[in-house]
């Protein structure tokens, strides 16, 4: 089926732009590549996990999604397990303080970013950028060098006297290596919306009597919405699929989602799990986002993904 | 001498309206804790000692070894390749796209937006499984090939946004005049639209050209023996323990870091001064 010509002025093209054909190589490879992918996920879910090996047999079963919840005791009836809704349960707690902490750093740098002078404020973002461009795995490992038993946090707990601590390879490690890689996904977006401030209002509602901490809630965070919003998004999404952080700072001891979910499709392990776990969680960020997106309706803010 | 302290001064001090309790100390802290455990990870890199944290002196012999280090090497062409290839495909794609998206009926257009941004809120580990599945019922086996769709893929929604952006700011005016002036189609491709794009094609292309060489975990699922990126080899190599050539390899991808901020951050000021 192909578009009517443009021959009614309605469908003329714009000037510069290029026919709608244009879009279509964008279209392919997303519907293959994204769409695609998530379909199989989702049938892979419903199928048999084989004999042995990895793979799945083609074979209708609601097998993957009990296994989530139930577990077969030693008479074969099924009994509620939680351990891997502990698991999820515990990427939710690791993402949500990863999002608190994130957003009561970032917010009084992205205000003080705010309040600099022009020059500085551009050079100050070009700083809070590089991180967010900086290789992933470099700045897990940073903090390798950081906890570990040589490194500076365990020096100077020696030389205080408080003797050696076990940092590295724990939960505390992975949370903190969460916050440190998405605190910059946090302080750009409320920054961009801080930054178009006109703090002569501030000033107003100073004329007015009104305390800092009252303007600071009342006139400026309402400023910063649109940006507390998309910094939601950047952070709180992908912190509950991190796979990076647990399994370099956790040591593999931290279960979360993502390694969970990495876990079950190596070989001989199971796929159909596997699948339903990343179906499950697919479901989980879709409530988040509904969450995230009726809030900024409620508060009259678009939400949008820019960086 | 002595000191008198103007009551109504002081008092506009404490009202500065740019000033709050705390922030300026946070902000500080923030910014130290944002780059303090990259310098040190730069720092160490210089050491001479083979213990990762145990100073032994500067030297640059760390450096000489991830340059000699044929593993290393072989990894960081990999990505490279990958990167650069990615990059193109997605430009590409993420400019026929952005020229031609509003000619699709409105309905259209904004499912296709979603469709191409959907990558960036699906969790990474999920779209690495989820195309393992997907790329062997289409018949692929993990490499190059399949590692060069996955990047595409995740790509070009980073190389859209500043094309985008870039071509809601020109506005329409300068291309009615072209119109105008009667440039058709395809001179005014050439001679106005790409021409004003380049700047808005620039940042997209660096940002997807680090965005593919910062992947690890699709690049994980979908790497074979032959063909493994920088990212995945060095995962290895981290999970192994501290060591002083990792801090080589930290510092060049950190310079890369530093030097594409820069540059997609300099490019549009330095426009918007000279016109």
């Amino acid at each position: 089926m192909s578009k009517p010509e443009a021959a009614t002025p309605r469908h003329r093209r714009r000037p510069g732009r290029v026919p709608w054909f244009a879009s279509v190589p964008a279209l392919i490879i997303a519907a293959l590549f994204t769409i695609g992918p998530l379909l199989v996920v989702i049938a892979m879910s419903f199928m048999t996990r084989p004999a042995q090996g990895g793979g799945v047999v083609y074979e209708f079963t609601t097998d993957a999604y009990r296994t989530f919840l139930f577990t077969k005791n030693f008479t074969g009836d099924l009994v509620f397990n939680t351990a891997y809704v502990e698991v999820f349960w515990r990427s939710i707690v690791q993402a949500t303080i990863t999002t608190v902490i994130s957003f009561v750093f970032a917010f009084p740098l992205a205000l003080w970013i705010a309040t600099r002078s022009a020059k500085l404020q551009n050079f100050l973002v070009l700083v809070v950028t590089i991180p967010f461009w900086t290789n992933l795995l470099v700045r897990t490992y940073a903090w390798i060098l950081v906890l570990n038993k040589d490194g500076i946090i365990n020096q100077t707990s020696l030389a205080l006297g408080l003797g050696p601590q076990e940092l590295l390879y724990t939960d505390l490690a992975s949370q903190l290596g969460l916050i440190y890689t998405f605190l910059p996904f946090m302080v750009l977006p409320l920054y961009s919306s801080l930054s178009g401030f006109d703090f002569r209002l501030a000033e107003a509602a100073y004329d007015l009597g009104a305390r800092k901490m009252t303007v600071l809630r009342r006139v400026i965070l309402p400023m910063a919405k649109p940006g507390i919003i998309s910094g939601l998004l950047l952070v709180f999404m992908p912190a509950l699929g991190a796979y990076v952080q647990p399994v370099l700072l956790g040591g593999g001891k931290v279960l979360l989602m993502g390694n969970l979910i990495a876990s079950q499709f190596g070989d001989s392990r199971n796929w159909p799990f596997g699948a339903a776990l990343s179906v499950i969680s697919l479901l989980m960020l879709a409530l988040a986002l509904i969450g995230i997106q009726l809030w900024a309706r409620r508060s009259g803010t678009k939400v949008s993904l820019s960086l | 001498m002595t000191i008198t302290i103007d009551p109504a001064r002081r008092s506009r001090r404490a009202m500065n309206p740019k000033s709050f309790p705390g922030v300026g100390f946070i902000a500080v802290f923030s910014l130290v804790f944002l780059y303090l455990p990259m310098a040190i990870t730069v720092i160490y890199a210089f050491n001479a000692g083979d213990q990762a944290l145990i100073w032994e002196g500067f030297s640059l012999q760390w450096f000489v070894y991830v340059m000699t280090n044929h593993a290393i090497i072989d990894s960081a062409v990999v990505s490279l390749k990958l990167a650069t290839a990615a990059t193109v495909i997605s430009v590409l794609i993420a400019v026929g796209f952005v020229l031609s998206v509003e000619e699709l009926r409105r309905r259209g257009s904004a499912i296709a937006t979603a469709l191409l941004t959907a990558p960036l809120l699906v969790p990474e580990v999920v779209m690495a499984v989820a195309t393992l599945a997907f790329i062997r019922i289409i018949g692929l086996q993990p490499g190059f090939t399949a590692l060069l769709l996955a990047h595409a893929t995740f790509c070009i929604p980073f190389a859209m946004m500043p094309i985008r952006s870039r071509l809601q700011g020109l506005g329409t005016e300068v291309f009615e005049a072209g119109a105008d002036l009667g440039a058709t189609s395809l001179p005014m491709l050439r001679r106005i639209t790409l021409p004003l794009l380049v700047p808005g094609i620039v940042s997209g292309a660096l940002l997807s050209f680090v965005i593919s060489m910062d992947d690890y975990i699709i690049s994980a699922f979908l790497s074979s023996a032959g063909s493994t990126p920088l990212p995945v080899y060095l995962f290895g190599l981290i999970r192994r323990g501290a060591n002083p050539a990792i801090n080589v390899v930290a510092l060049l991808l950190l310079a890369l870091a530093i030097a594409v901020t820069t540059v997609t951050y300099l490019a549009p000021t330095r426009k918007k001064r000279t016109t």
